[in-house]
């Protein structure tokens, strides 16, 4: 009898193999959302409603960084316009006449180095900002107002501010040198505590899926113990297992990360379109940034990999107890 | 090559299954296994193809203690092992083809390398027909063929065989025999558990007699 496994491999074209590899960016891609037939049945392990938890938690993942971004740069923006200006308040005073304490604190400004501008704002300019605060037409000319300098700086070569302060002091009486520092830092608190608090939703995000994940991996494991077994008895290593079951796993998450960070983006988009109604904790409500969209594509790859590599250590964890 | 001494097997805390069980496998030999139902003959095989320890006694696989083996040697070990279980075990969501072509792929080799050779092989078991048929709609006797093919598909230096002509007729019964007594000379060492006294008689090979958990050597 003529052993049936010792013929040389024929020269007939072979037809589409069963675990054929592609190549290539583009290929690869292609498998992250088309899945190939794996050795471990899918039933228990994977499905749509897994899925839809994790384009879920993509979702709010893309709405938290999305939120991180945008607060960023609102504060990179607003710090850059404050830092770049001085204000200078001359309050009336008893011993100098109101243009004489401008032209005395316009000679020290000009003395001093490292400033680009100086411009006095006129009477009518400094009404328009009381505005909103006393109402249109009820600044009369018998107000009393400060005076106020706006004062561009060059921020290569600042002027050393509390200099700059004495002199505006020493300059007129009742003139003073606001930096805005104040305002600055609280703006930075806030941006910093909203910073965090997106960083913390997405941790959370992750937590939670990784908890997901683990559940149904085990779940998948236990329901097709039978195949780990026969697996295991004709000689499949635990890492043989697991790639298996990873790759469930990877293009679950690669989806759900699609559906999710597609859902965050329209969100984002549609307050675009909804939006103009100004700012809403520091989120642009007009949107994202253009320039941010990008940055969500990163969500679907994350997804994939936390769920690949949550369910490969749990499928090698939970190997590790059987013979 | 496989060596029991005084091997001993419980399941829990139930009654010894084997007792003493002492005797040796040498590379290219051919043996049955026979007894009554219920004599231990699925247990004596279980804890040959690795899916139990014994509870004492010491078993030497390939010269290596099986009591003492890290399990991440296991792999490499079963292997060496082709195994016809009972009920088969085929895996139900592959296909007849990716089944038997399973021990192949679990060694990390690329498909185009042994098509051909799972297919002839199918082919000579009587399923060439049936390569794309998934194991539920498959008769009992073509499950086992499949199984067989399965088990012998990688060349394993052992094939243990738990009643791998109980579902065929004796045509196709002589006819796997006749595989295995090829596998035989080609040097794989051969353990065929059965009731089949016809079977035992065509080959006239030595049986190992397990009664009441004991074994003896006939032959």
């Amino acid at each position: 009898m003529a052993d049936p496994r010792r013929q040389p491999p024929r020269s007939r074209p072979l037809p589409p193999s069963h675990d054929e590899e592609k190549r290539g960016p583009g290929a690869t891609l292609a498998s992250l959302l088309v899945e190939t037939r794996s050795v471990m049945p899918a039933a228990g392990a994977t499905g749509l409603p897994l899925m839809l938890v994790v384009a879920a938690m993509c979702f709010l993942a893309s709405l938290a960084l999305g939120a991180a971004l945008s607060v960023n740069d609102k504060t990179r923006e607003w710090t850059s316009e404050i830092s770049g200006s001085l204000t200078v308040e001359i309050r009336p005073s008893r011993d100098m006449a109101a243009e004489d304490q401008i032209d005395a604190v316009m000679s020290a400004l000009a003395a001093a180095p490292g400033i680009i501008s100086a411009t006095p704002l006129r009477r009518d300019e400094t009404a328009a900002l009381l505005e909103p605060w006393l109402g249109q037409g009820l600044v009369t000319d018998d107000l009393p107002l400060p005076g106020l300098i706006d004062i561009r700086i060059d921020n290569e070569s600042p002027p050393d501010l509390s200099q700059l302060a004495i002199d505006i002091a020493a300059a007129a009486p009742g003139a003073s040198l606001d930096t805005h520092r104040q305002w600055r830092s609280e703006l930075m608190r806030a941006a910093r505590s909203a910073t965090w608090l997106a960083f913390g939703v997405l941790a959370v995000v992750a937590g939670t899926t990784i908890a997901i994940v683990i559940f149904a991996t085990r779940a998948g494991l236990s329901a097709n113990r039978d195949v780990v077994e026969v697996l295991h008895l004709i000689g499949a290593r635990d890492r043989f297992i697991a790639s298996e079951v990873q790759r469930h796993f990877l293009h679950l998450g690669f989806r759900g990360g699609l559906i999710g960070t597609a859902a965050g983006a329209l969100t984002f988009l549609l307050l675009g379109f909804a939006g103009g109604a100004g700012d809403m904790f520091l989120i642009a409500a007009s949107g994202l940034a253009p320039g941010h969209y990008p940055a969500l594509l990163a969500i679907p790859f994350a997804a994939a990999f936390v769920t690949l590599t949550t369910a490969r250590l749990t499928v090698l964890n939970s190997l590790e107890r059987m013979l | 090559m496989i060596r029991f001494e005084n091997v001993g097997m419980r399941y829990g805390m139930g009654p010894e299954v084997l007792r003493d069980v002492s005797f040796h496998l040498a590379p290219g030999s051919f043996h049955f296994l026979t007894g009554p139902s219920g004599a231990g003959k699925t247990s004596l095989l279980k804890l040959m193809f690795l899916a139990n320890r014994p509870s004492r006694g010491l078993i030497t696989m390939f010269g290596k203690d099986v009591a003492t083996l890290p399990r991440a040697e296991l792999p490499a070990l079963r292997r060496r092992i082709g195994v016809v279980f009972q009920e088969f075990r085929m895996l139900d969501h592959l296909t007849t083809y990716e089944n038997v072509a399973l021990p192949l792929k679990i060694q990390g080799r690329k498909e185009e390398t042994y098509r051909d050779d799972v297919e002839e092989l199918l082919a000579w078991v009587g399923l060439g027909d049936r390569l794309n048929a998934r194991p539920p709609p498959l008769s009992g006797g073509e499950k086992q063929r499949a199984a067989i093919a399965r088990a012998v598909v990688a060349q394993p230096d052992v094939l243990l065989a738990d009643e791998p002509t109980g579902n065929v007729d004796p045509e196709m019964g002589q006819r796997l025999l006749r595989l295995f007594v090829e596998l035989n000379r080609l040097g794989t060492s051969v353990l065929i558990a059965t009731h089949d006294r016809a079977l035992v008689d065509a080959a006239g090979a030595p049986e190992l007699v397990l009664r009441n958990g004991g074994l003896t050597i006939r032959g």
